[in-house]
């Protein structure tokens, strides 16, 4: 497995909300088996940028490749079945099912589900405490369980590439390092991660790349070393850190 | 500067002249045929203009008008049967419409978008079965239920019902724009754009909404009194029907919905149909629906959508607004 | 006299059944797809025409009957779905409200052109039967509607919760944003959803039009009816439903009881007035 091969590759896009531009020529690269960070504050458009690889949202320019297809045009359902996932932002499991059945429809798409079941003992073996919780409803969940449910329930979907938006929103820093623990566990299984924070400097821990975005422009990209010397970041964001 | 008052000028007489015409129909004698279709015209421009501005500019897609114009109407007859003259009838009429508006708007807007239209929907059926099961003055026109027909109005020219209908229909016209210039109708855009945060800004959603349900009340009773004046007769099953809100929505839509000119349009094009259906009658409400939904899914804003594309209407109605 | 009230409770209980048929399709669409599908009564009443389209020129029983009326009503909801209700929900959040108006009207004129606004009835030899209990008298077809109802149900239940697309339209329903994000095409799902409610309306057509009979226009007063009984029984709960059904059934049997059947209708009608104004999201059930 070649660290260097590019997996997903974003050109130069521009993304529009009806008039609204919200990114600027955006350019991306991702390798394969990395886990690459986007790090950008609300306005950033961090989460256009992810809806629009997913295919929930359409570029006005330029193009998305994946494994060499573009897949700019595509609908979101043929974007999952290529092995593209997303855990969004505020986790969003549904609320009225069991964590049983959360789980069983993130294996919906077509070619997912002949794995059912052999992925479903992996996400058991990852996040036990889903398997304790299975009958439950997943409303009731705590927050960070149901972060932990929106991994499961994506990596269901036997994803090559998954993108992850704003994981620790709201969870105690305990719940956070926990979750991080399983993201390596699941880059060690070869699957490429993409996951999107607005905290530098604990990203810039858990990360080898990271890109960063400020309204919808890339402003930043290289290796964490080297962003952490970045005197910008330094500036503009150590005021805002919390104290870890 | 003289630049201006030529703008003035045309736009005044562009609006005045039609109006002015319309007004002298009966006459200068015109056909009993253009007399009909202009007196339909008031009504359902009267009629139409409030559904705009109830669905259009208020967010209430109101399925209740039947209700207002029934009992409206049948305040008006079963008034001529206790010896209250037409005219008092009408104006009490407008007064039982607008207090019903007034009390089932408790319960109505307690019901968010979806559940409203139900709920409107239900009450003019609800009507319906009272009215047939109740006769206020006993003594009935046919069948079961309160058919009756309006008593002492032998003496009442064609011609004053006829500007009663021009009064309706060219007032709802004026009032309309007399709303949407004035602090209700800046409210009502506030709720339309973002009724949470219009809320927070103070507006006051629920007395807005009520203002609004209950002027639409008021002028659809008056043109349903006038409508049921001029025909002579009510009768239950015909006045609480959803054919007349079919007409409304589609007079709207057609038009333009949340446009001035939309209804204005769209109850031309409506009336005219009416009369070119006549023939067809059982077939009219398949018409209707097949041009409804054909409408919404090709041009949504109606045809003032599609005029409003053209360069030419675009200065034709900065010409008029430029005031 | 008490044991002539027991005959009405006993029957409303058993109209429940009927009018859970009828809402099953009502509720399913609203669930999925926040969609008050006004032209749900006239769809159940074209199952009911349908029916008697292939009971008069056919000769077949009209739940035989079904074989045929159940493809046909799934394809037609399947493609309003797809080439009206979708096109709708893409302008404007008033616009399906309004299309399915239009679409009630249309069918509403249709059946009138096609069947006059005579009232028809399915008569088939056993609706006509009674069946008793102790000294009690009841009307057969009234027992076959709880049953059918209670079958429907539990189709729809176990349909809902172990099928593939049964869990999607679920799931749609509860995050339409999430449930895309697992792969399902929700323009796809809302298809089928819509199709299921029209097979659901041409099973209840068939069942209404053998216990009662109806006329072009029934559609609005079964609306009502469907509306109601979603509106107590709450959304999301195929169980709520059924209840909701029998509480209205008994309320209408009891209003008739005490003052006449003529009164049954608007008793229902101020009945779901008054909840949609007091608790619109249901006695029963999740909060829409």
């Amino acid at each position: 497995m070649t660290m260097d091969e590019v997996e997903l590759e974003i050109k130069n896009i521009d993304v529009f909300h009806g008039t609204f531009q919200a990114l600027w020529n955006v350019s991306l690269e991702i390798r394969r088996g990395e886990m690459l960070a986007l790090i950008g504050a609300n306005t950033s458009g961090k989460s256009t940028l992810m809806d629009t690889i997913s295919g929930l949202l359409h570029p006005a320019n330029g193009t998305i490749e994946f494994e060499g297809r573009d897949i700019s045009r595509l609908d979101c359902h043929e974007i999952v079945a290529l092995g593209i996932t997303q855990v969004p932002e505020g986790r969003h499991v549904f609320p009225e099912m069991t964590v049983h059945d959360n789980l069983m429809i993130g294996s919906y798409s077509p070619c997912a589900r002949a794995k059912t079941k052999p992925n479903l003992e992996r996400v058991y073996h990852l996040f036990p405490i889903l398997k304790e919780r299975r009958k439950q409803i997943a409303r009731t969940l705590s927050g960070g369980e149901q972060q932990m449910l929106a991994i499961g329930r994506g990596l269901m979907a036997d994803p090559k590439l998954m993108l992850i938006d704003e994981m620790s929103l709201g969870l105690a820093p305990i719940v956070i390092d926990d979750l991080f623990k399983a993201l390596k566990k699941i880059k060690e299984t070869g699957i490429t991660i993409l996951f999107v924070e607005q905290n530098v400097k604990r990203t810039l821990q858990e990360t080898d790349r990271a890109y960063i975005l400020e309204t919808g422009r890339v402003t930043l990209s290289g290796t964490a070393a080297e962003l952490r010397e970045e005197a910008k970041i330094k500036k503009a964001y150590f005021g805002l850190e919390e104290c870890v | 500067m003289g630049l201006r008052i030529n703008h003035i000028r045309i736009g005044l007489i562009l609006m005045i002249v039609p109006v002015v015409l319309l007004a002298l129909f009966p006459f200068i004698g015109v056909p009993r045929s253009w007399l009909l279709y202009s007196f339909n015209f008031f009504i359902y421009l009267a009629m139409a203009n409030m559904w705009n501005l109830l669905a259009g500019y208020s967010g209430l897609i109101s399925l209740c008008q039947p209700a207002f114009l029934g009992l409206a109407g049948y305040t008006m007859t079963v008034g001529t049967w206790v010896g209250i003259p037409w005219w008092v009838g009408i104006i009490c009429g407008v007064i039982v419409a607008s207090v019903f508006a007034f009390v089932i708007s408790g319960a109505v807007f307690r019901m968010s978008g979806i559940y409203f239209a139900i709920g409107t929907l239900v009450v003019p059926e609800a009507l319906r079965m009272v009215f047939y099961l109740w006769r206020p003055v006993g003594g009935e026109m046919s069948g079961a239920g309160a058919g009756y027909m309006v008593k002492g109005i032998g003496g009442v020219s064609s011609s004053t019902i006829y500007w009663l209908a021009f009064v309706v229909g060219i007032g709802s016209i004026c009032l309309m724009r007399l709303i949407l210039t004035s602090k209700l109708g800046l409210g009502l855009a506030l709720i339309r754009d973002n009724e949470r945060s219009a809320a927070s800004c103070g507006v006051n959603v629920f007395r807005l909404k009520l203002y609004s349900f209950i002027i639409a009340a008021a002028v659809t009773g008056m043109a349903g009194a006038i409508y049921y004046l001029n025909q002579g007769y009510i009768e239950p099953s015909s006045t609480f029907n959803v054919r007349w809100t079919m007409s409304l929505l589609l007079a709207t839509v057609i038009g333009g919905i949340r446009t001035e000119e939309g209804p204005i349009i769209g109850t031309v094009i409506i009336v005219f149909l009416y009369f070119l259906l006549a023939r067809y009658a059982g077939y009219s409400l398949l018409i209707q629906g097949i041009i409804l939904i054909g409408i919404m899914l090709i041009s949504p804003q109606g045809i003032v959508g599609i005029l409003r594309r053209s360069r030419y209407y675009r200065h034709l109605t900065r010409f008029i607004s430029e005031k | 006299m008490n044991s002539d009230i027991i005959t009405p409770v006993l029957m409303g209980i058993m109209l429940g059944g009927l009018y859970a048929l009828i809402a099953n399709g009502l509720s399913l669409v609203f669930g999925v797809m926040r969609l008050i599908n006004l032209a749900h009564g006239d769809l159940v009443i074209l199952g009911s025409y349908f029916a008697y389209a292939i009971l008069t020129l056919l000769g077949l029983d009209p739940l035989i009957g079904l074989v045929i009326s159940v493809p046909v009503m799934f394809c037609l909801g399947f493609l309003i779905q797809k080439y009206l209700m979708s096109k709708a929900f893409a302008i404007s959040s008033e616009t399906p409200l309004i299309i399915a108006f239009g679409i009630s009207l249309i069918i509403q004129n249709a059946n009138q052109i096609a069947w006059t606004p005579l009232s028809r009835a399915l008569n088939t030899t056993y609706a006509q039967k009674s069946f008793f209990i102790g000294e009690l008298q009841l009307p057969l077809i009234y027992l076959f509607d709880f049953i059918a109802g209670i079958i429907v149900m539990v189709l729809l239940h176990v349909f809902l919760k172990a099928t593939y697309l049964g869990r999607a339209i679920t799931a749609a329903s509860q995050d339409r944003r999430a449930a895309r994000l697992m792969g399902i095409n929700t323009n796809r799902v809302y298809g089928y959803a819509f199709a299921i409610a029209m097979i659901s309306a041409a099973i209840a057509g068939v069942f209404l039009g053998m216990t009662f009979p109806f006329t072009p226009t029934s559609g609005t007063s079964f609306l009502t009816i469907a509306f109601g009984t979603v509106i107590i029984g709450g959304l999301g709960s195929m169980l709520g439903t059924f209840l909701g059904g029998m509480i209205l059934g008994i309320f209408q049997t009891l209003g008739g009881y005490f003052f006449g059947s003529a009164s049954q209708m608007l008793i229902v009608y101020l009945i779901v007035l008054v909840i949609l104004a007091i608790r619109p999201h249901g006695l029963l059930g999740r909060k829409g």
